[in-house]
């Protein structure tokens, strides 16, 4: 089980789907020859040819659409959206149709469809490209929405995507491309959606995340155990559907919870799990569930205005040491 | 308990200028505080009558803990407790604890459990949850909790079933400390007496310093012949107007000068960034009769020599008198301690953060010296400057200390 790039377990776990089911195919802009902007389809092209890997026009609208049409018809499509953001002009399709047809269709047509589509910020791509808007499509009934942080994740979560008979959104993220970890080499290895991770065990405080920030979350919860404080990191995994057990569970052992994510907080991950947490937690708490997100801005160009925009980890951290102090630690 | 200075955990009662049935104005002094750092004036932020003095003088409370009950003359406070002990039945709004003080009002909440007592404790629910497991009044713990405006945390809950005495207000909650015996055992005929605020403060950031600063020492004498000199010849001019320069202006002069000529020496090391300072804040050490206090002489660079007199000594008898304002003991970018008056021949001082150097002061005394190859009288002044590592160099503490020497040998430079 050597180190792979979550970039390649996305790939390996494609390129085994397209071996193991002639119905999945995949579609969008650059994926073939070009290998996707973020190459994550290396490879798939030559191997399976343009007929299962398929080249769009720029017209996310038209795309999406027409992979709905074909997972209506049987075909197992998974989708490359470049950025999560260029998911907004494709928005009726995704959240008029794919979430809605099982339901309008009196479940007898199913939309067996995977988006894959990076988001996350760091870069300089500004107000335009640097959002974290997974939270948006977590709110829709009738779409899955998963968001690994980790390649062992990606990889048997994006199997499970493409064999799940329901949309499913599979937020990637631009900086986790390059982060390595083990992965299974066992194909018949999947992770189910729904079910959040205890990424690190610990007794003082809980910190929730998904995606890239529980990265952030991990160091930060080293840093603070240097000082013997012990922090508990949920991974979600899931935003739709939500794991509230596993977080409610941390949270009557710790008594204390943040949530962190990089998109805004304002109606966000953390405003959702706020309102679960003190309904399900409330006698537990030893001070409010506290929130760490992005700066409630567009996206700023200028290197030191993006980072003071980002929840990067000095923010979680601060954070994490206000609440202590507020509960005497 | 208001928050007169940032670092403040708790406040002593100095005195209150309004009793109980007094009524004040907005902007009225109602009493006097003893913060960690000085004695600060309390004003009422609005109209209204002292109906029950919760914290006498000379008391102590935490941060956020009630002090006082006020409302309109006349009011009911029956349901206030008798004592300011624990109950905190009718416990008032507390102050809030971030940069807007108010005095506790009246009336109080109306009693949530019927039971005849207004009572309004903030408790987190995992530690008001624990209290009840465990049979544990929480007004036992009124106005001891170390949460925001004096909430009772696990913490305090979990250290009440130990038995410990909860700490208020502190940013690290310490494991109740075993006494270490023997050391700490006061022997027969010895007191142990509590610290004043300001003594814990002292205590604390003197150890915060000690033990985090990497101080180095660079040491000097100067012949402060031609100084004293300069002084006698300016205080026989000045004599009319009653304006004194001292030897400790000269050395506060001298040191002004030469910290905005070294930016290198003149800098704090703050979170992995330097702070160049653009202006000689200069502290000056007054001790007091128990404890000492450091009012800052600011823009020290721009001043005279007579401006820094005027002002060194308006500031050294307000110290004394505990009239100091807050912004004065505050932003200091450089200190002087000076003990010559006490005749010591050398000592060290501890740096006083985020500050980067200071300046120890030893008694001038008259020694032999060779001056153009022949033995003189000299008065002689030892001083030792305690440097921050991490903000300077052996060598700008030494070009430092070099400038402040050259100035004092040559003080006609300080007119300059």
């Amino acid at each position: 089980m050597a180190d792979v790039t979550y970039r390649e377990a996305l790939r390996r776990a494609l390129d085994e789907e397209l071996d193991r089911d002639r119905d999945v195919f995949l579609m969008g802009e650059e994926i073939g020859k070009f290998e996707g902007s973020y190459k994550v389809t290396a490879g798939l092209w030559q191997k399976y040819g343009a007929e299962r890997v398929r080249e769009t026009p720029i017209s996310e609208e038209g795309f999406v659409g027409a992979g709905i049409g074909a997972a209506m018809m049987g075909l197992r499509p998974v989708v490359e959206i470049m950025t999560i953001n260029f998911i907004l002009v494709a928005m009726d399709q995704v959240v008029n149709h794919a979430a809605k047809i099982r339901y309008m269709f009196g479940g007898t047509v199913g939309v067996p469809l995977v988006i894959r589509t990076p988001g996350g910020a760091g870069a300089q791509l500004t107000a335009q490209h640097s959002q974290s808007l997974e939270a948006w499509f977590a709110g829709c009934p009738g779409l899955k929405v998963v968001a690994p942080s980790n390649p062992a994740d990606a990889y048997g979560m994006l199997k499970t995507a493409i064999r799940d008979d329901d949309p499913v959104l599979f937020c990637e993220n631009l900086v986790l491309y390059n982060v390595t970890g083990t992965v299974p080499e066992n194909g018949d290895f999947t992770v189910p959606i729904g079910v959040a991770a205890v990424a690190k065990e610990g007794d003082d405080l809980t910190i929730v995340a998904h995606s890239y920030t529980v990265q952030r979350a991990l160091r930060v919860a080293d840093r603070l155990g240097q000082d013997g404080i012990s922090v508990e990191v949920i991974d979600l995994r899931s935003l739709r559907p939500l794991d509230v057990d596993t977080v409610v569970e941390s949270v009557r052992k710790t008594n204390r919870v943040l949530v962190a994510e990089e998109g805004w907080s304002t109606f966000g991950v953390g405003a959702e799990l706020a309102a679960r947490i003190q309904k399900a937690c409330f006698d537990d708490l030893d001070a409010p569930v506290e929130r760490v997100g992005a700066a409630e801005v567009p996206m700023p160009y200028s290197k030191p205005l993006e980072l003071a925009a980002l929840p990067l980890e000095s923010k979680i951290e601060a954070a994490a040491r206000s609440l202590l102090r507020e509960c005497g630690l | 308990m208001p928050r007169l200075s940032d670092t403040m955990e708790e406040g002593r009662i100095g005195r209150w200028l309004k009793r109980e049935g007094d009524s004040f104005r907005e902007g009225d002094v109602i009493a006097e505080i003893e913060t960690d750092k000085a004695t600060m004036e309390f004003q009422a932020y609005d109209d209204g009558t002292v109906l029950r003095i919760i914290v006498d003088d000379g008391e102590t409370a935490a941060l956020g803990a009630p002090i006082a009950i006020v409302g309109e003359a006349g009011e009911e406070v029956a349901d206030a407790p008798a004592e300011k002990e624990p109950a905190a039945a009718a416990e008032p709004e507390p102050a809030t604890s971030g940069s807007d003080p108010n005095v506790a009002a009246a009336p109080p909440a109306p009693a949530p459990q019927g039971n005849g007592k207004a009572e309004v404790l903030r408790v987190s629910p995992i530690a008001r949850r624990m209290a009840d497991t465990a049979g544990l009044d929480l007004r036992s713990l009124a106005g001891k909790g170390s949460g925001p405006d004096g909430r009772i945390v696990k913490a305090d809950v979990e250290r009440a079933l130990q038995g410990a005495t909860p700490v208020p207000g502190t940013d690290v909650a310490p494991a109740p400390e075993p006494r270490p015996p023997a050391v700490s055992a006061p022997g027969e005929g010895d007191e142990v007496r509590e610290l004043s605020p300001m003594l814990k403060a002292v205590a604390r950031r003197m150890t915060e310093s000690k033990t985090t600063v990497p101080h180095f020492y660079v040491s000097s004498e100067i012949d402060m012949t031609r100084a004293l000199q300069l002084r006698k010849e300016l205080n026989e001019a000045l004599a009319d107007s009653g304006e004194k320069v001292s030897v400790n202006d000269l050395i506060v002069r001298a040191s002004a000068q030469a910290l905005v000529q070294h930016p290198q020496a003149h800098r704090s090391y703050v979170d992995g960034t330097h702070v160049y300072h653009a202006h000689a804040h200069v502290g000056i050490a007054v001790a007091l009769d128990d404890g000492l206090i450091v009012p800052v002489l600011r823009d020290a660079d721009t001043k005279s020599l007579r401006q820094i007199a005027v002002e060194a000594r308006d500031l050294a008898e307000r110290a004394r008198a505990g009239k100091l304002r807050q912004r004065e003991i505050e932003g200091g970018t450089f200190t002087v301690s000076n003990m010559g008056m006490l005749g010591v021949s050398a000592f060290a001082a501890i740096i006083n953060p985020p500050e980067s150097t200071i300046l120890a002061v030893s008694a001038t005394i008259q020694r032999p010296v060779v001056r153009d190859g022949a033995v003189a009288v000299g008065d002689i002044m030892s001083v030792t400057l305690s440097c921050d590592h991490r903000a300077c160099s052996g060598a700008d503490g030494a070009r430092l200390l070099q400038t402040v020497k050259r100035h004092l040998e040559a003080p006609t430079l300080l007119l300059a």
